[in-house]
């Protein structure tokens, strides 16, 4: 800046002080769009880069950076609050180890070079890969953290130019069993309900989801209902103490992996009590029945296809005979005084119940049983599709909803539908311009499997997108030893460097979040724009532009013809044409541009909170219930039986493992350590143990205790009595930690459904160190 | 006599029972048919951050404020006040250690921090929030366990805003920052707590933003001016 201009900006600085001074409260347009005096900060929304519950941040920007941020009040989500990791996420921009330039390994080193020999690399490998060993040798694995134009230009890359389907992401590990939840009761993904149930329902129950650390601006909206009103009531039915239980008006403990024989429990007590919904059932219902016995998905190869048979209220009554309250309390550890409690609670015609739920039911080897058998409750009373009253599953990641599960970026998906169907490929084909022949009919693998098949060798080529799996996957070092094995090439984009950039042959540096323009979509199905708000530093790329770029590279312009400039807002009007129409219309990206959000189905310029009910849902027929996912517009209720977990703690092994997050950690940890606020609050991962096996085993507060599975083994310190308190016999350790890393001990177990493995549950023995 | 005494009492008793029974019977009928005849209710939207309403809140301690302490052992100043922030407006972190790790903060945060007082331990007197109503503290609040950092960073802090503003010489200065989160202006404006720079000389004025405007954050006063619709008139 030159002194002319100084002086000028001066002048404007106090000229528009002084005019503002003299007239309170009323800003001049004309002077607000001039060039700001400096010290003066620009507010642009933005959806938080985090977790899945999509708060509206206003980022604060000073001389083209980010330096401040608030919660956006016009945001129906947050309503302007946010969390200490939103309150500091643009700090996570500016760590000193961004990765700017990208990264080719020649002779074991990571040696600097151009973006152009990069990106032609990756080509050139992602070729030649296919030439030697076909197309399904080349796969690519992204996550709920693509922004929802990064997976759908992956998804047509992978699947319609290149023409496999060795296409998946992170969410697999995280939202499956959600997915095939929905799927099996509804016969469509996602959320029926919205965050304004919360201002209705009288009761919240949480089925193992530490909401107050997990999703703590959802949480605080219970919290302040429950000063609002005083019938509001919050029960925490978890497998451990943390501070939702303390916070909740009651806390229940269950034993790991029971909650399916209490749900059937509950089911049984409210059709004992006679408390059924008669008429809804009889008309918006049916029953069904699965395989049992379904196994784990412990070994290589493993298959398995679910069978849907139809029963009647009678045979279902009949198979809830082994889930009496009083059988289930020597099962699950709950007495059954607070089954019937439950019960009473979902049963009661007078109060409406919404039901939250996370990891605590999708990371479990039943899990796609478990999210049946909670919406079984909800159907049995009638309880589902109307204010307050909601089944509702939470999601962990931005854009996990948006991109893995709307855009589909999983084996099996098309952004409309599955491969397997002839009606989606040909859409699919069409909207590409691609030959449908290209887009194989089966889906190959699953994330689990994708890794396997990387060990084995059928997979030689994996480019990995804002993830980090090798802090991630179950069972790690398999996994790690198996991507290091010679004639594997894998390509990381990601923005700092992390224990899977030290596997990468090529890292690209990514542009992060607002440095880059994007949408991501929330757990209650709000789609989100932020546009580019600060420049990415050095030769940081978009992860959309990285693969447009290469796909070019391969020849398919023709599919990926946009220009830099208008490439978001053309792949987002491709993208709206495979969900038109009043079951899934999506919001037209000037309106994404112009508030916060839009939930879809965004039909007629409005988006719809509640789905299947006429009176919300603009593609129910009449103005009831109507659930349109399934034939006959009628839900599922599963008969699904309690099946015991795969490693259960024994004498060797007598410990049980749960893993999961503290509230100042997001994921692995990969940009909330690099904020200082959050790093110097948890600097570091720790076993909790419950106080009385601490003292039987010696062992205190910060002691260092080794913890062994079959698996592999960790040090780490021990924490008696602090944040978090398991149950005798059970210990927890946060996994955002890279220098420990838990999941060398977990279990690569899944749920035979959804193929999601389960995180909470395998057994340990702990020695003090 | 005793014995018309005695069934006086029962009468009495009877009586006692009788209404007793009534008003206990009608209350949970009342409340059951309340209950059943709601319905859904009509939307009755109440934000969650109206942006006025904290302002005339702790107003009943104005007077207080006004005869409080003033000495110089354990004032803070305005640069301690956001050596706590990570930004001027960010969340301040818990700079003291806590009793518990355990629980929300909620009560065991609001016993010091809603309404003040001395803590010998600090030589300090505890700031007061302006949000009382907001219980899960450790959503925002975070206590830093040790200095190091995992990474450096290239991050920094902007310059706070500047406490000065007045339109004309002697005129009330203008607020200079976003009132979101912070609507109550004698939480940190006022009391023993409060910086020394940024204490107001008359706390019982109580009616803060009847003379101080604030310049920033129109959108969270919800006082939208669009282009279109500016005040600006042309002489016709």
């Amino acid at each position: 800046m030159n002194r002319r201009e100084f002086v000028k900006k001066l002048a404007a600085a106090s000229a528009l002080a002084a005019a503002a001074a003299m007239f309170p409260g009323i800003v001049f347009a004309d002077q607000q769009e001039q060039e700001l005096p400096a010290g003066e900060i620009t507010w642009k929304k933005s959806p938080c880069r985090f977790c899945g519950v999509g708060c509206g941040l206003k980022i604060g920007l000073q001389k083209g950076k980010a330096v401040a941020v608030k919660g956006d009040p016009d945001s129906p989500v947050n309503k302007g609050l946010c969390c200490v990791k939103g309150y500091h996420s643009v700090m996570a921009l500016y760590a000193k180890d961004r990765l700017t330039k990208p990264l080719v390994r020649k002779n074991g080193k990571l040696v600097e070079t151009s973006i152009d020999e990069a990106l032609d690399l990756v080509a050139s490998k992602m070729q030649e890969t296919i030439d030697k060993h076909g197309k399904d040798s080349v796969s690519m694995y992204g996550s709920g953290q693509w922004t929802i134009p990064d997976g759908y230009v992956a998804s047509k890359f992978m699947k319609g130019a290149i023409g496999t389907n060795n296409l998946e992401a992170n969410a697999r590990l995280c939202m499956a069993s959600a997915v095939t939840g929905f799927l099996t009761t509804f016969g469509m993904d996602e959320p029926m309900g919205c965050y304004e149930d919360i201002d209705h329902a009288d009761v919240f129950v949480l089925w193992g989801n530490n909401m107050a650390e997990m999703h703590p601006v959802l949480f605080s909206r219970l919290l302040d209902q429950r000063l609002k009103r005083s019938n509001v009531k919050i029960i925490d039915l978890a497998t451990r103490t943390t501070r939702t239980s303390t916070a909740a008006d009651r806390s229940i403990l269950f034993k790991p992996q029971t909650d399916l024989a209490i749900a059937n429990a509950i089911c049984y007590e409210i059709i004992n009590n006679g408390w059924v919904n008669q008429e809804f059932v009889r008309k918006h219902c049916a029953f069904k029945k699965g395989k049992t016995n379904i196994g784990y998905g412990l070994e290589d190869n493993f298959k398995f296809k679910d069978e849907a048979t139809g029963i009647d209220l009678d045979e279902f009554k009949e198979f809830l005979k082994d889930y009496r309250p009083d059988k289930v309390e020597k099962m699950s550890g709950v007495s059954a005084k607070d089954i019937k409690y439950l019960a009473a609670v979902y049963g009661n015609p007078n109060k409406k119940v919404t039901s939250f739920w996370c990891m605590g039911m999708n990371q479990h080897t039943r899990g796609t049983w478990i999210n049946n058998l909670v919406y079984n409750i909800h159907l049995l009373v009638g309880k589902i599709s109307t204010p307050g009253n909601s089944p509702f599953s939470l999601t962990g990641q931005p854009s996990a909803c948006g991109t893995v599960r709307e855009v589909g970026t999983l084996t099996h998906k098309l952004p409309h539908g599955v491969v397997m169907n002839e009606k989606d490929r040909k859409m699919a084909a069409e909207i590409w311009k691609v030959p449908v022949e290209n887009i194989p009919p089966k889906p190959s693998l699953h994330t689990v499997e994708m890794f396997r098949a990387l060990d084995r060798g059928e997979v030689r080529f994996m480019w990995i997108q804002v993830t980090n799996p090798m802090v991630t996957m179950p069972k790690l070092n398999r996994y790690r030893d198996g991507a290091l094995k010679e004639d594997r090439f894998i390509v990381v984009s990601d923005v700092y460097p992390t224990p899977t950039t030290d596997i990468a042959d090529v890292i690209l540096p990514s542009a992060m979040w607002i440095e880059r323009e994007g949408m991501y979509g929330n757990s209650e199905r709000r789609t989100q724009h932020f546009e580019q708000l600060v420049d990415a530093p050095g030769d940081c790329m978009s992860d959309t532009w990285q693969i447009i770029e290469v796909a070019r590279r391969m020849g398919f312009e023709k599919q990926f013809p946009w220009s830099y400039e208008e490439h978001i807002p053309e792949i987002w009007k491709e993208y709206s044409l495979f969900h038109e129409g009043a079951k899934h219309g999506m919001a037209p990206y000037q309106v994404l541009k112009s508030q916060p959000g839009a939930q879809w189905p965004y039909v007629n310029g409005k988006s719809t909170q509640w789905r299947f009910h006429g009176k919300y849902d603009p593609a129910c027929k009449g103005n009831t219930y109507d659930f349109y996912g399934k034939p006959e517009g009628k839900a599922w209720i599963w008969a699904r039986p309690y099946e015991a977990a795969p490693e259960e703690p024994d004498q060797e092994y007598p410990f049980l493992l749960n893993t999961g997050r503290v509230i100042e950690h997001w994921h692995t940890g990969s940009m909330t350590r690099r904020i200082p606020v959050l790093h110097q609050a948890v600097p570091k991962a720790y076993v909790e143990l419950h106080p009385d096996d601490a003292k039987q085993m010696g062992i205190r507060n910060g002691n260092q205790v080794r913890l062994v599975s079959r698996r592999g083994k960790i040090d780490l310190p021990a924490s008696v009595n602090e944040r978090g308190k398991p149950v005798r016999g059970h210990v927890f350790v946060p996994f955002f930690d890279e220098g420990k890393l838990i999941n060398e001990l977990t279990l690569d177990a899944f749920c035979p459904i959804s193929k999601q493995p389960d995180y909470k549950k395998c057994a340990i023995k702990i020695e003090k160190v | 006599m005793a014995m018309k005494k005695k069934r006086g009492i029962s009468i009495f008793i009877f009586i006692l029972l009788m209404i007793s029974a009534i008003v206990v019977l009608d209350r949970s009928l009342t409340t059951n048919q309340e209950r059943a005849s709601l319905g859904y209710e009509p939307e009755d939207y109440v934000p969650s951050l109206p942006a006025e309403s904290g302002v005339f809140r702790r107003s009943e301690y104005a007077l207080d404020y006004e005869n409080m302490p003033d000495g110089d052992s354990f004032k803070r100043s305005l640069e301690d006040y956001y050596e706590n922030r990570a930004y001027p407006g960010a969340p301040p972190i818990i700079p003291h250690p806590l009793v518990s790790e355990q629980g929300i903060g909620g009560k065991s945060c609001l016993q010091c921090h809603e309404n003040g007082g001395y803590v010998d331990r600090f030589k300090a007197y505890a700031p007061v929030t302006p949000h009382p109503e907001m219980l899960n503290c450790r959503q925002c609040h975070a206590a830093p366990k040790s200095g190091q950092l995992f990474k450096k960073t290239n991050w920094v802090k902007i310059s706070h805003p500047e406490i000065k503003g007045s339109a004309l010489q002697g005129g009330p200065p203008v607020i200079p920052h976003s009132l979101q989160m912070r609507e109550n202006c004698l939480a940190c404006h006022a009391g023993p707590a409060a910086p020394n720079e940024i204490k107001v000389s008359h706390p019982y004025r109580v009616n803060c933003r009847q003379c101080h405007v604030p310049v920033q954050e129109f959108a969270t006063l919800k006082a939208k001016w669009d282009s279109t619709d500016q005040f600006f008139r042309k002489p016709n």
